[in-house]
């Protein structure tokens, strides 16, 4: 009769996992001695946040369920970062820790934590597993809730009496929910509503998240947008979802969105949002945003409705089944002119331009490394100034190309969820960027890249300062550098080499050549192109703003721009 | 003050879940009262909130899973009579379901 820890892993093939980043520890030892035979191929990290961001990494990456697991109290707490980024940017991810044996619950025994009542506001769903006959249905419920809907994260807390216990096991089973309450939308009626408010626009927009790509609905958006062609922008998180020469796309909006795009959507009377939440960085202040506007909301989470602002016609309902039947409704209906709105939201008045000071050489060492390469690549961010240089510089078409943590915003994700994505596609070239700040935070992944071989081409803007935090600083508080210093930061290619990963240093001078100097051009070509990990430290002006900036408490209008 | 009632099926954790929509947005909890009833449990709720976070509270409860229908406004009602034979968590799937849960009950 198989153990406990044997059925789950026969119950996480059967969910078609064949892949799980983790790190082991007592509770959860009886799920590592079966392994071996599982079919599962495990990824060990060098710490659970490395395990939950590389299985965040993977499902971003590929839309699959990501599994990460750890055993109990710190090993369940450290992924509790990956959690809460999970749920803030929706990515199906399920988590397997150990617990302690079921007598000793409640009883603060060693490695226990509460880890169902910590990550409670964090998951769609969780479960603290005590016997044996749960766990098929517990995996099986799992991970459809991980996945459908709008997906998210999935806690499953086994006892490791559980894992040891022994039963007859028919074999995997199948979930099948009961019947949820359908929240109200348009129905089939929504068409039509929506024509209505378009019919008498003046300055209609379109404004794309993630939720375009969660749906697989990008084919269907861009051939909606083609025939709409109204000024549209994208979320930082719906960036490859329209590409970005189509004359009607205006770049990223919020805070550190294009001038083009943040103007667009402040003029806007019609508003036409496409799975995205509409979250503090994308509206400024909310009771500001789209002042004129009357905001139709396609999305498949009513719960993420009026946030900001109360929105005139939510379209509740899967985006690869409303937004094919918006446009199917277009069919030939005859729509306004909106020329002279175009003429003004897209024109060059309001074009982007270069940065010219103190960021320029950054901006030009990513350009050059966007300009090679291949159009599949995945780039990921970390967090901070580096992340929107990154973002705003994306010119990319590829849905799953941008991957960054956006609602969470948690510093570390970049490097280990390279990893994810790495294994997901390793025939891709994976670009990841990160600052000297949230390198530090998960840099130990380095053994992980060097033991799997994973050809990630690794950046540091190394700027020696928490640089986003410095720039607030500079621009609102005085000046007043409290604690943002990193101007102590060790050798980052001495510590790559110490991992057994080749390392350059580039000055920025090198980037203020005209043209690209070409040894510098080199340098990135052998970089980019190596079958090896790689890892190049940029140096980075400290005092390099990120512009345009929207401030606190400011409308998307109010922007700061580059003196 | 606005009475809320929302039923849902009483699994492991959503009770919490629907409570903590609440303290989550520091908003205070007055008057609570869960009352079992077969599977489908009932909680009612007073609270003083605002129209828009009534309305995300409303979004809110009715996005987690087990959670079956949220009422807006009602009484009230102290000292509710709890259903007798229905004390149990409700049955994970793998038991069978509700038969199963009536079987290892009898």
């Amino acid at each position: 009769m198989p153990r406990g820890a044997e059925i789950v892993l026969a119950c996480l093939r059967a969910e078609g996992v064949d892949l799980a980043f983790g790190y082991p520890g007592g509770a959860i030892m009886p799920l590592y001695d079966a392994l071996e035979g599982s079919g599962i191929r495990h990824i060990l990290t060098r710490h659970e946040q490395g395990a939950v961001f590389a299985a965040e990494g993977y499902a971003r990456a590929t839309g699959k369920v990501g599994v990460a697991i750890a055993t109990s109290g710190p090993g369940a707490t450290n992924l509790v970062t990956g959690i809460a980024d999970a749920k803030m940017d929706s990515v199906p991810l399920v988590t397997i820790t150990g617990q302690v044996r079921s007598a000793l619950l409640g009883t603060d025994a060693f490695q226990e934590t509460d880890v169902f009542g910590l990550t409670l506001s964090l998951t769609k769903w969780s479960r603290l597993v005590s016997s044996i006959q749960e766990i098929p249905g517990v995996i099986a419920e799992g991970f459809y809730w991980a996945r459908s809907g709008r997906p998210g994260p999935v806690v499953i807390d086994i006892t490791t009496d559980a894992l040891k216990a022994n039963m007859e096991f028919a074999g995997p089973v199948k979930f099948q929910p009961a019947p949820q309450p359908v929240d109200a939308h348009g129905g089939d009626k929504f068409p039509a509503a929506v024509i209505a408010l378009l019919e008498t626009a003046k300055r209609p927009v379109a404004l794309v998240g993630a939720g375009v790509k969660l749906a697989g609905a990008t084919c269907p958006l861009r051939e909606l947008l083609d025939r709409l062609s109204i000024p549209t922008m994208a979320t930082v998180h719906g960036l490859g979802a329209v590409p970005a020469e189509t004359p009607y796309y205006l770049g990223m909006v919020g805070m550190h969105g294009t001038r083009a795009a943040n103007l667009a959507l402040d003029e806007s009377d019609l508003l036409l949002v496409f799975g995205a939440r509409l979250d503090d960085r994308v509206t400024g202040e909310p009771t500001r945003f789209a002042p004129h506007a009357r905001i139709v909301h396609f999305e498949i989470d009513a719960a993420q409705l009026d946030r900001a602002r109360t929105c005139d016609l939510p379209v509740i309902g899967d985006l690869a089944e409303t937004i094919p039947a918006f446009l199917a409704a277009l069919g030939r209906v005859s729509l306004p002119d909106w020329k002279g709105w175009k003429a003004v939201a897209e024109g060059p008045e309001r074009a982007e331009t270069d940065p010219r000071g103190l960021a320029q050489p950054t901006v030009r060492l990513l350009d050059e490394l966007y300009r090679r390469l291949p159009e599949d690549s995945v780039v990921l961010a970390d967090v901070g100034q580096h992340q929107m240089w990154a973002a705003q510089r994306y010119r990319a078409s590829s849905p799953r190309g941008f991957i960054t943590s956006g609602g969470l915003g948690a510093m570390g994700f970049a490097l280990p969820a390279a990893i994810g994505v790495q294994l997901a596609r390793p025939d891709t070239t994976v670009l990841s960027i990160s600052g000297d700040g949230g390198f530090q935070m998960n840099i130990q992944e380095l053994a992980t890249v060097q033991r799997l071989g994973l050809p990630i081409k690794m950046v540091i803007i190394d700027n020696k300062y928490l640089g986003m935090v410095r720039q607030w600083q500079q621009l609102f508080y005085k000046r007043n550098y409290a604690e943002t210093d990193l101007s102590d930061n060790p050798d980052f290619v001495a510590i790559s080499q110490a991992y057994r990963i080749h390392a350059e240093r580039l000055g920025e001078d090198r980037m203020r050549e005209l043209p690209l100097g070409t040894e510098a051009g080199r340098l990135l070509d052998d970089f980019l192109a190596s079958r090896e990990p790689e890892l190049l430290v940029f140096d980075c002006h400290p005092e390099a703003n990120v512009y345009p900036m929207v401030p606190a408490g400011a409308a998307l209008s109010e922007m700061v721009f580059e003196e | 003050m606005q009475v809320f009632g929302i039923r849902y099926r009483n699994t492991q954790g959503t009770l919490l879940r629907i409570l903590n929509a609440v303290s989550r947005r520091g908003i205070e909890l007055p008057y609570v009262q869960a009352t079992p009833a077969e599977h489908s449990h009932t909680v009612t709720l007073l609270l003083e909130v605002s129209p828009k976070q009534m309305g995300q509270l409303r979004r809110d409860w009715q996005a987690i899973v087990d959670v079956t229908e949220v009422r807006v406004g009602g009484r009230v009602s102290l000292m509710a009579k709890p259903a007798s034979n229905w004390t149990q968590a409700y049955p994970p799937v793998s038991a069978g379901g509700v038969e199963a849960a009536r079987t290892a009950s009898a």
